[in-house]
């Protein structure tokens, strides 16, 4: 690895520091390193090199004066030109301002709080910044916390997609959390005796159920991405070029062009899911394999279309 | 390392100090720590520079009072924060918010060095955020009123950036579209490559901009420009229904039976969009009208019974 990211972080802190230390004389190292997220080693790693800077010729008066009293307390002198902390970067600004405007859309948040009034001083600093953040807030989801929080086993109503029915089931929440756009609770599922991941938007009631719950010991994965198992069924599908976003969008293993199109094979554990698939995409798809999968498509063609006649 | 550490922070001093551009020449006579070879020592300077600009130094360039060499030195009015005042309550629910609320491969709880380091404790994580590469670029150009050019979907675009949105899952960037001449919306995930920002203050956002109730984001009204907007009536089952009304609101609905069925009426501008909508609910649903809309359905679902 090149050590180039590595000086340049330390500068950095070095640039943030200064200022903190010049603000605030006799703050303890201690504090530095908790404050600015570094091993107390390191942050007087950093602190011994600034005896060695300065401006020129670099005679002491010159040097930057680094004085680290017995209780640890830490004063500079001689660093004028690092009065002002260096201003975030585009990065750290958006984080800052991104993290803070979803948190105070995550329901239960206080609107006219400490973090309302941090970030409107960020954007008098800084300059205002366009940026709204959309959390949104689904029925159940205050309920779902509330039970997580208290360790509270609940009954809920919920919608599978995979499987377009809706099923009541006792499940031990423990730990609800939004993840690029959604909310989810992730919880031990008493119908399925296995731990499953639910999405908030489709749990339709909670209902309380008198049992409590142990939490697990170790936080779950929030994995909410599908990852398929070496079980699941694997379907052989034709995609049409203007089907190609398929291959982009859900995990595929196998991927080459084929008559003009691509042939992928992916799992599918639904048939529903597949149904749902191969009517979207009407004449871009076909399926290859395995031959009774074939006519999937077309007979749920000919069961939709019995509404119709 | 440490050697170089020391270079790069004198070298951060004396061009923050100096009051006029210093060429190459002089700073690689007053920074100690440069190598004697003056080749070798040309190249090391044209790396701390990179290194100063990585981290975000406002380093710039000036022609030189003094000969032919262009000077350098730092912009001390870009290069400071003016002073934020946060309390220790403040700087501790900015903490709370940046370990609550984390961004994909995001600089995390490292942004709040920039503006005094992490107060209090850290809160654990309740959301995660998706984050793309051309984010930052737009929100600082958005913040310096700059107009951005890029590339979505293959088109070239030049666009004003009233500001960012980030709605179910997805940013938007929204504002004034110059080649256009309108307000338009696009996803910043589908943008391409780099977004080149123009001069600051280029344009003023209209003061009753609100990026919230600009974007379209409906894939079904998703539509080529000007398409005619027609209204689909929906027959949508007891299992779906929940679901489909949370989508559209409770004034989308016009029947409710007491099967627990509704009918909405949704606006649609991309029939194809709409159709796929309509038969990703399965069994749960039936498109009753307009006419048009229904024949073409049931002319969709015809040619796939018969493949």
């Amino acid at each position: 690895m090149s050590p180039r990211p590595i000086a340049g972080d330390r500068l950095r802190r070095i640039l943030a520091l200064l200022p903190w230390i010049a603000d605030h004389p006799g703050v303890t190292v201690e504090e530095l390193a908790a404050r600015f997220g570094v091993s107390r080693r390191d942050l007087e790693r950093d602190l011994e090199i600034l005896p060695y800077c300065g401006l020129p010729p670099y005679s002491p008066d010159r040097l930057i004066d680094v004085d680290i009293d017995e209780d640890g307390g830490v004063r500079v002198r001689f660093a004028e030109y690092f009065a002002r902390p260096l201003r975030p970067t585009p990065e750290e600004g958006f984080a800052l301002l991104t993290a803070g405007r979803a948190l105070l859309e995550v329901p239960g948040s206080d609107p006219e709080g400490a973090l309302a009034s941090a970030l409107r001083k960020l954007e008098a600093a800084l300059g205002p910044a366009g940026v709204t953040v959309e959390i949104d807030e689904p029925p159940q989801l205050d309920a779902l916390r509330r039970a997580a929080a208290a360790h509270e086993q609940v009954e809920i109503d919920y919608l599978s997609y995979g499987r377009g029915e809706r099923t009541r089931r006792n499940i031990d929440p423990y730990d609800v959390f939004h993840a690029f756009g959604r909310w989810y609770v992730e919880a031990y599922c008493h119908r399925a005796t296995d731990e499953r991941l639910f999405r908030v938007d489709r749990v339709q009631s909670v209902a309380t159920t008198g049992e409590r719950f142990e939490p697990p010991a170790a936080p779950g994965t929030r994995e909410v991405v599908f990852h398929p198992a070496a079980t699941d069924p694997r379907v052989t599908l034709w995609l049409a070029s203007d089907a190609a976003w398929v291959a982009e969008t859900y995990p595929t293993e196998h991927v080459e062009a084929d008559d003009g199109g691509t042939r992928v094979v992916l799992a599918v554990t639904e048939r529903a899911w597949l149904e749902r698939l191969l009517l979207r995409l009407g004449p871009a798809a076909r399926v290859l394999d395995p031959p009774e999968l074939r006519d999937v498509g077309v007979d749920a063609a000919k069961r939709l279309l019995a509404k119709y006649s | 390392m440490t050697e170089r550490l020391e270079r790069l922070t004198n070298l951060s001093a004396l061009l923050l100090e100096t009051r006029r551009p210093l060429s190459i020449d002089e700073i690689l006579e007053q920074v100690p720590g440069y190598p004697d070879d003056h080749a070798s020592a040309r190249r090391q300077f044209e790396r701390d520079k990179d290194t100063l600009r990585g981290v975000g130094i406002p380093l710039r360039t000036e022609a030189s009072a003094v000969g032919p060499d262009v000077g350098y030195m730092i912009d001390r009015k870009e290069y400071g924060l003016p002073p934020l005042d946060l309390s220790e309550t403040e700087l501790a629910a900015l903490h709370v918010a940046v370990t609550a609320v984390t961004l994909e491969g995001g600089v995390g709880a490292g942004a709040l060095a920039a503006v005094g380091g992490a107060e209090g404790n850290p809160a654990a994580a309740i959301a995660e955020l998706p984050t793309v590469p051309a984010l930052p670029a737009i929100f600082e150009a958005s913040r310096d009123r700059a107009t951005v050019r890029f590339v979505h979907r293959g088109a070239r675009r030049t666009l004003d950036p009233w500001g960012l949105l980030f709605r179910r899952g997805r940013w938007y960037v929204v504002g004034h579209d110059h080649d256009r001449g309108e307000v338009r919306s696009f996803r910043v995930d589908r943008i391409e490559g780099d977004v080149d920002a123009g001069p600051p203050d280029a344009f003023e956002p209209p003061h009753d901009a609100r990026p919230e109730e600009m974007l379209n984001d409906e894939p079904w009204r998703f539509g080529d420009d000007g398409a005619e907007e027609t209204r689909a009536q929906l027959l949508v089952g007891a299992t779906w229904a929940p679901v489909v009304i949370e989508q559209f609101g409770e004034g989308a609905v016009t029947e409710q039976h007491e099967d627990g069925s509704v009918v909405v009426a949704v606006p649609v501008t991309n029939p194809a969009a709409f159709r796929s909508f309509a038969l990703d609910l399965l069994d749960d649903a039936e498109v009753l009208g307009p006419p048009d809309l229904r024949a073409e359905f049931v002319s969709w679902l015809r040619d796939g019974a018969r493949s």
